[in-house]
């Protein structure tokens, strides 16, 4: 046979059950761990795997979101003496500096009976995405976002709103510089 | 090969509207045209059309080793100097490459000559690899055409097999410009099938890429690892994000040496390292010495799409000329091979038929055909089905 198997749609024909996030938002349950071995003790033993991978999510996601500063002192300023990490990428002049991941919020732990069968722990669609957790130097009890979020006063359950705590990228993206030649050429696939 | 007339599905406006082929129609002109199809023979398939695309495509690939290091012929293609470098590195670290599509005039008997290769930002995906194949079931079904009637077609099934085996980064991004219906179609498609082999496809519009730390971010900023785009690399390396490309770490759907292969200077290039080669026409680079066009010669620009800027003379000497944007760069010139003529009778005219081949990594991988009343063929050219029956 000159011919594939099969020719299926799962995505492009609305009759099958793929559901994007509704409009009224509702607070997610999360947890907020300072470690995997925390989290392990608190989970039964079907979510440990779960433990790990929400844990390497967070620390996946840590040299990407974090705050970056240009030194290290004025990174202490902020988040406290000793709290600063060198940042993997590098400027023109040197290094970039970053606080130190103090815990992390464990997106899926509780949403595990609703999860996909092999959904992956940092690509829930309408959950809180597993992320890592910082401390500033002003408020040392407060676990917080990259993006300055409160989340807890301490490790355990906590109810979050999703798109509160929705992780991006520490640098100021600039757009729009693709895609100028489209305007003035009517089709461009062919 | 024969054109035969057929009832339409009576659905299948529909069908086509309920599974995202909102591109069926253009301006109120049939696109998808199931009016009539197209039968080939086994043999037709296999020894004139399969084959051959599979020859065409070695003898493509041997020359991007040829011409990736070799500056005089970046030059002659036209490409950027500052990506020289981009797409030499992308070649020699094996970048891989999805699908292409080689356009073919070929009526049925005698070897099947190469127009063009469409190998950076192929489109009539979906028509071929869905609706296509859906238009032949439901036939089937319905008693019109035979059950053991087949289909050169196996593009969902090698697609879905690539995508499996490339070992893509995820999330991977697919993009397109943000208001091209029939452009979002083939992409969405794409994002399909690869979704149905287990990956994590996200759509972003071309226009919603961002970029940040000299990496390509989506609208949320996180880093785009790996990214799909149906828009042409020509473009790409020009504009204001084209320094971003040099710089991030993103794996590119086609990669960057692509640009060699989508480039209508590929054609001289192959004459001249496979002269005389059955499935290759004469080609010749134009310049500012070369004669003003012959009858039965063609004149293409180096860069064009969907027929735009192509001229023609038949050996009558009758000149067909298509108009376009893209008279910005250079030309060659190719020997005419005339599309075959057809009759279509509920038309009541003729019309003049194409054959794309495409390809999924390096196999052949099915057909389709584009109608036409003028010898150049266009995007607003109609799509007939077609199938294998002896």
């Amino acid at each position: 046979m000159k011919r594939s198997r099969k020719a299926a749609l799962i995505l492009m024909a609305p009759a099958l059950p793929f559901m994007l996030a509704g409009c009224g938002e509702e607070a997610s349950q999360a947890v907020v761990f300072t470690s995997a071995e925390e989290c392990s003790s608190f989970a039964t033993v079907a979510a440990a795997d779960q433990c790990l991978a929400d844990f390497k999510a967070a620390q996946a996601l840590h040299p990407q979101v974090a705050p970056k500063y240009a030194n290290k002192a004025e990174c202490e300023v902020d988040f406290g003496a000793g709290q600063c990490e060198t940042a993997p990428e590098q400027h023109a002049s040197g290094s970039f500096f970053m606080p130190l991941m103090m815990g992390y919020l464990a997106g899926q732990m509780l949403n595990r009976q609703g999860a996909a069968p092999g959904a992956a722990a940092n690509t829930a669609r309408n959950g809180v995405q597993s992320q890592p957790l910082y401390k500033s130097a002003d408020d040392r009890s407060t676990f917080r976002t990259a993006t300055n979020t409160p989340v807890a006063r301490q490790t355990g359950p906590a109810a979050v709103r999703p798109s509160q705590v929705q992780p991006r990228a520490s640098a100021i993206a600039q757009r729009g510089g693709f895609g100028a030649q489209a305007a003035s050429r009517q089709t461009v696939g062919g | 090969m024969q054109r035969i007339d057929i009832e339409e599905r009576p659905d299948w406006r529909a069908r086509a509207e309920e599974t995202g082929f909102q591109f069926h129609t253009f301006d109120g002109e049939p696109y998808w045209d199931e009016s009539a199809y197209y039968q080939f023979s086994l043999q037709q398939v296999e020894d004139d059309l399969e084959g051959p695309t599979e020859e065409l495509h070695q003898m493509a690939m041997s020359l991007v080793e040829d011409i990736a290091g070799n500056a005089q012929k970046l030059q002659q293609l036209g490409i950027p100097e500052p990506f020289w470098n981009h797409i030499y590195n992308s070649w020699q670290n094996g970048e891989p490459h999805l699908y292409g599509r080689m356009d073919l005039s070929y009526d049925g008997k005698g070897p099947a000559k190469l127009l063009e290769l469409n190998y950076d930002t192929p489109t009539s995906l979906f028509e071929t690899g869905f609706f296509q194949w859906v238009w032949l079931e439901e036939q089937m079904q319905r008693g019109l055409l035979p059950g053991h009637a087949d289909q050169f077609n196996s593009l969902q099934d090698k697609l879905e097999e690539a995508f499996g085996r490339l070992s893509l980064p995820q999330p991977f991004y697919f993009s397109s410009v943000a208001n091209s219906v029939e452009d979002k179609g083939t992409v969405d498609y794409l994002m399909d099938i690869a979704t149905q082999a287990g990956i994590d496809g996200r759509y972003i519009a071309i226009e919603n890429i961002g970029q940040a730390d000299g990496q390509l971010v989506d609208e949320e900023g996180y880093y785009i690892q790996g990214l799909f785009k149906l828009y042409p690399w020509e473009f790409l390396v020009q504009e204001e994000f084209g320094k971003v490309i040099k710089t991030s770490s993103t794996l590119w759907l086609e990669p960057s040496w692509k640009m060699i292969l989508s480039n209508k200077g590929i054609l001289p290039m192959l004459w001249e390292k496979y002269p005389d080669h059955p499935n290759l026409l004469p080609a010749f680079f134009e310049d500012s010495a070369s004669q003003p066009l012959q009858a039965g010669w063609v004149r293409k620009p180096l860069l064009s799409r969907e027929g735009a800027n192509i001229e023609l003379l038949t050996d009558a000497g009758q000149r067909v000329v298509e108009n376009g944007p893209y008279d910005d760069g250079g030309f060659i010139r190719q020997a005419l091979a005339p599309l075959p003529k057809f009759r279509d009778n509920r038309r009541q005219q003729d019309t003049y038929t194409l054959i794309g081949s495409w390809v999924v990594g390096d196999s052949a991988a099915g057909i389709c055909l584009r109608e036409d009343s003028s010898l150049i063929t266009k995007d607003t050219s109609r799509f007939l089905p077609h199938i294998i029956l002896d």
